[in-house]
């Protein structure tokens, strides 16, 4: 586990940039968690009283979008489509298959902090189907042989 | 206000400007079920019972916030309007714990009221049951959120009535839940003993300890038919 960021400094310059309407609590919440990997509850709090809202209320909206994490994710998010033009094109067996080779079920994070593993209901380009993603890159027509490429390749650049 | 003109079940009733659907029907004595809407609380609209039909509209319209207008013509317990409320009570009993016999409300339970109303038995469905650990911590209340069906009353009542803010409404969908702050248990820190929340809940999800060989509230619900 890696320590504790120090979101006391870092959050603050985060924070420095906004005028605290509350309208800016969700372009906040996105930058801190771009800046921690996560949201700790520490961060929503400073959040909340930045912005005069309630604790639940920060909460309530972050649990609410799937892009938001409250827990340490990796370096590395590889989103699995699970939609169903890449269900039928096997998606299932590619998300078989990175399950195996990273041992770790979706929603969970490798030991070594380097990979999260999520899946989602439609990436959005059913055409390359079965897709997934690493980070912000897409790869379509997966296979499960260039599925293991792909995180070869990723193991062997990092 | 100005006064307006429309048909509810084929009567024509006078209601004034600005009331909604609700207001007007029951005015003229026709009672329509609510769950999530109370007279004290702003309007949300959220459970759909209270549905009524308007000639006209391509669907039912919750009649708990819709205003009321001038001509409109309105059918508060046709077929299609009661085929609609059962079936979302049945929904909302297929995720719901059914131990009716052990709870505290029982008596007083207005879901279970509703059910009786429109005679709906066992539901159709089977559906995973969203159980939840009891949160008894607190020496004011007691939480079974399993009881819960997402009406939002305490929070609405919390905030707009006490004027506090102890609850939030936190994740999606089926996993959608009234939380206290980052979704911990309520405890005597976050919430003094107003109970104005409890008198809110239409269930067993929130209620006050029992003292033993305490009797429960209200009146048995005898159901004959
Ligand atoms: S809350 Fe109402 S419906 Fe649910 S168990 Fe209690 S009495 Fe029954
Ligand atoms: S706890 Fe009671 S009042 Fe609150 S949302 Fe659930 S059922 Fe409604
Ligand atoms: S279903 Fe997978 S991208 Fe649309
Ligand atoms: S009572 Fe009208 S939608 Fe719930």
């Amino acid at each position: 586990m890696p320590a504790e960021p120090d979101v006391t400094r870092e959050l603050k310059e985060i924070l420095s940039r906004y005028s605290g309407a509350s309208s800016d609590l969700i372009p906040i919440l996105q930058e801190a968690q771009e800046k921690f990997g996560y949201l700790p509850e520490e961060v929503m709090q400073r959040v909340a009283r930045f912005l005069r809202l309630t604790d639940n209320m920060v909460y309530g909206v972050s649990t609410f979008y799937a892009q938001f994490s409250f827990t340490p994710t990796g370096r590395n998010k590889i989103t699995v489509c699970r939609g169903t033009a890449c269900h039928v094109r096997g998606g299932a067996r590619i998300l078989k298959e990175i399950e195996r080779r990273l041992g770790i079920k979706p929603g969970e994070t490798t030991e070594d902090m380097e990979y999260t593993l999520e899946t989602v209901a439609c990436i959005g380009a059913c055409a390359l189907a079965p897709t997934m993603k690493i980070g912000n890159e897409t790869y379509g027509q997966m296979t499960t042989m260039k599925a293991a490429e792909v995180l070869g390749a990723k193991e062997k650049a990092s | 206000m100005a006064e307006i003109t429309a048909t509810i079940n084929g009567r024509q009733v006078k209601a004034k400007e600005g009331m909604t659907i609700l207001e007007a029907a029951l005015e003229s004595g026709i009672d329509i079920p609510t769950l999530c809407h109370r007279p004290e609380l702003v309007p949300i609209g959220a459970c759909r019972i209270c549905v009524v039909e308007v000639e006209g509209s391509r669907t039912l319209v919750g009649s708990c916030h819709t205003p009321i207008a001038g001509g409109m013509v309105i059918h508060t317990h046709s077929d299609k309007v009661l085929a609609t409320r059962r079936m979302i009570i049945e929904l909302l009993l297929a995720s719901h714990c059914g131990s009716c016999y052990m709870c505290d409300k029982a008596n007083i339970c207005e879901l279970r009221k509703i059910a009786a109303d429109l005679e709906v038995g066992l539901p159709r469905f089977q559906m995973r049951k969203n159980y939840y650990a009891l949160e008894d911590i607190s020496p004011y209340i007691v939480r079974d959120l399993t009881k819960c069906i997402m009406c939002r009353r305490c929070a609405r009542a919390c905030r707009e009535v006490a004027g506090h803010n102890v609850f939030g409404i936190a994740y999606r969908g089926f996993d959608t839940k009234v939380v206290v702050d980052f979704d911990q248990p309520i405890d005597k820190e976050v919430c003094r003993d107003c109970g104005v929340c409890i008198s809110f809940c239409p269930t067993g999800a929130l209620g006050k300890p029992r003292e033993a060989k305490e009797e429960k509230r209200g009146k048995p619900l005898i159901i004959t038919s």
